[in-house]
């Protein structure tokens, strides 16, 4: 199974409004995304919330593929009601890079947004309040990157407090 | 009128984390004014487990028995979000008679969760009767699962393409001995409670949150439904064979905490419903599709959401075609729903804010994962 | 005017305390009086785990496949084995499992292609130490040996 191109009315008009900051419109088993630059998804998101009634932001989350140029994938899930449909919006965005934070269109993105930033430290631009949301905030390190592993945090922890090499 | 002699420096007040109103180790800051609430802020995280730091290091198969540690009340709904989430990645269908039984056993989870969720919210708000009936019939509830699969809480029922284990000897008979059982009871519940004047003094208009601001925090299940939107994804994107069901979406217009729990009630009588015409009609069959010991799904990514009580339950899982899954991202109801906390509480009493952290129906283990 | 008669006379109220009341009876008592009265738990109740042994000859059934150490999430499961030159299998040496990790899912008695490893009925697994909870082969194989109150 490969990702199948996606046409119709609204890729159609989002092409025309975005060009080429718009990379593709795919879709796979079934689900369609479009992938687009990292600086435009803001507008893309203003766009379809506007245009197309795309008015509930059901996940936004991010993956992390440290070997490609760009390491991170930010995914942006959107819904709509009216229409019943959904569209996944992605964008590559590198270490350091900072997406602009969608909080002003949606307030759910806040959490969210805080919660990328935790597991990831990508670090969301206008973003109110950018704290981690799970973690405690003397916590080092970004553990859903791949490269992170599980049991940094408890050696050192164990190092510097117990001067034993390892819990585990 | 202003009492200028008076220090009115705004009062911080530490809810939590461990605080039995909070239904876990939420820790809720309040910012008072006397008795009013200015503000709030939630400081969560004290159950984080990584579960889906945990998924990078297991394979499909071997980290499905952690998502029925998420939201615990609501186990076999977070099992079958995620072998559904599977299954779209490697295009398998579970077999029709797997259907009919994850569609009753999921809404019979549905009833124990909102049993639960009714009867401490009952206890918070002062009715202690509540809890130990809605215990009692949840229990039947869990009977079922124990002689279905063999465990009670964390279930692990569903297996990716199907089901693990064939139905018992009398299942059919048992759970429609408890439908007919549980009818009279969320009767019963009623007559304590709905037209209660200390039940209703206490939720009606308490914790408003309207359609417009419920979209605008992503906030789903019953809580929109009382908002008047008549949205359920049994219905909108049906899964699982929910669109051969009769059954309807209750929903309400005020918005408030009062509407919020006759939503509930209603969808308990709702899941009764679905579950008499599934059980009249589990077709026979194998119970499982052909899936492959060793999965290794296809590279490539799927979101599939399921109603779960609480709300829109979403698994994004990502497959770079080995034996573990990339990512998996669970997209939680109950931390989504709890961000609409700040919004609902400004203004009221503090006393209201134990009913509205009750009405939202947050699990922490599914909030902090 | 009925509202009004209704809101005195606590109609409301009392309606809810007949609903009490009525759940008085000694019929509806739900309360197990654990342990002097021991649950009935099911049939498929996942439980302590158990090396099952042939009844005929007290050889185990295990055939040290290492599947249910393959399949177990957690992890917790220690086989080891001997070829045995003679019959051309293998001998079970050693089989640990640490039931503190354990989640009770089931998928290593799924493994199982013998169905010697087994989750019974047993529920009663609390040890005073955290070694109590590693159980070694014979453990395994005799179960566990919880104090039973009687009446």
């Amino acid at each position: 199974m490969a990702a199948e191109p996606w046409e119709d009315e609204l890729t159609r008009a989002l092409a025309q409004q975005f060009g080429s900051r718009i990379e593709r419109f795919a879709a796979y088993v079934g689900q369609n995304f479009l992938v687009a630059e990292c600086a435009a998804v803001y507008d893309i998101v203003e766009a379809l919330r506007d245009q197309w009634q795309f008015d509930y932001l059901a996940e936004l989350t991010a993956v992390d593929f440290p070997s490609r140029p760009k390491r991170f994938e930010v995914i942006y899930i959107l819904y709509s009601f009216a229409r019943n449909q959904r569209i996944r919006v992605k964008c590559s965005a590198a270490e350091g890079e900072r997406p602009r934070s969608v909080v002003a269109l949606h307030a759910t993105a806040d959490w969210l947004e805080r919660e990328v930033y935790d597991m990831f430290g990508i670090e969301f631009a206008d973003h109110p309040d950018l704290r981690r949301l799970l973690l405690p905030e003397d916590w080092q390190g970004f553990p859903l990157r791949r490269d992170a592993g599980i049991l940094d945090m408890d050696n050192r922890w164990v190092q510097e407090n117990l001067g034993i090499e390892s819990g585990q | 009128m202003s009492q200028t002699f008076l220090d009115s420096n705004e009062l911080v007040l530490n809810m939590g984390p461990q605080h039995p109103s909070t239904h876990g180790v939420l820790r809720v800051i309040l910012k008072l004014d006397g008795e009013r609430v200015n503000g709030t802020e939630c400081v969560i995280g004290y159950l984080h487990r990584g579960v889906e730091k945990i998924a990078e290091n297991r394979t499909y198969q071997m980290f499905a028995p952690y998502v029925d540690r998420m939201d615990y009340v609501a186990a076999v709904s977070n099992g079958l979000g995620y072998v559904l989430a599977v299954e779209r990645l490697i295009n398998v269908e579970a077999t029709p008679r797997a259907q009919a039984v994850r569609v009753i056993l999921t809404e019979l989870n549905r009833i124990a969760s909102h049993l639960l969720w009714l009867g401490t919210h009952a206890l918070d708000i002062g009715a202690i009767t509540p809890l130990f009936y809605t215990l009692r019939e949840r229990e039947e509830v869990l009977k079922i699962f124990e002689n279905y699969c063999g465990a009670r809480l964390t279930t692990h029922a569903f297996r990716i393409g199907g089901l693990q284990y064939e139905l018992y000897d009398g299942f059919e008979r048992e759970v429609n001995a408890f439908c007919d059982w549980f009818i009279p009871k969320v009767d019963e519940y009623e007559e304590l409670l709905t037209n209660n004047r200390i039940w209703r003094e206490r939720l009606i208009g308490v914790g408003i949150l309207n359609a417009a601001d419920c979209k605008r925090y992503g906030v789903t299940g019953p809580v929109l439904r009382a908002s008047g939107v008549a949205w359920d994804l049994r219905k909108a994107q049906p899964y699982c064979g929910y669109q051969n069901y009769e059954f309807d979406i209750p929903t309400r217009q005020n918005a408030d905490t009062y509407d919020r729990y006759v939503v509930r009630m209603e969808e308990m009588r709702q899941s009764v419903r679905i579950v008499r015409q599934a059980v009249g009609a589990i077709p026979d069959g194998p119970i499982k599709a052909k899936v492959a010991k060793v999965l290794k799904p296809p590279v490539g990514e799927a979101y599939v959401s399921i109603e779960a009580p609480k709300g829109e339950l979403g698994y994004y899982i990502v497959s770079d075609g080995t034996l573990n899954p990339y990512r998996v991202r669970v997209r939680p109801p109950s931390l989504i729903n709890l961000q609409a906390l700040d919004q609902m509480v400004r203004g009221a009493l503090v006393a209201d804010v134990v009913a509205i952290i009750g009405t939202l129906d947050i699990v922490l283990g599914e909030i902090d994962r | 005017m009925i509202a009004l008669l209704k809101k005195i006379l606590l109609v409301d109220l009392l309606q809810g305390l007949w609903v009490t009341f009525r759940n008085q009876h000694p019929k509806h008592l739900y309360t197990e009086q654990y342990p002097l009265e021991r649950p009935k738990v099911a049939e498929r109740f996942r439980g302590a785990p158990r090396l099952n042994i042939n009844p005929d000859n007290g050889e185990t059934l295990c055939i040290s496949c290492d599947l249910c150490a393959k399949a177990c999430p957690e992890n917790l499961i220690v086989v080891t084995s001997v070829r045995n030159e003679q019959t051309k299998r293998k001998d079970l040496t050693t089989f640990t499992y640490d039931t503190s990790r354990c989640m009770f899912c089931g998928l290593c008695e799924d493994a199982c292609p013998v169905d010697a490893l087994e989750l019974t009925q047993d529920f009663e697994l609390a040890s005073y130490t955290r070694e109590g909870l590693i159980w070694d082969r014979q453990m395994l194989e005799e179960g566990p040996k919880p104090t039973r109150y009687t009446r």
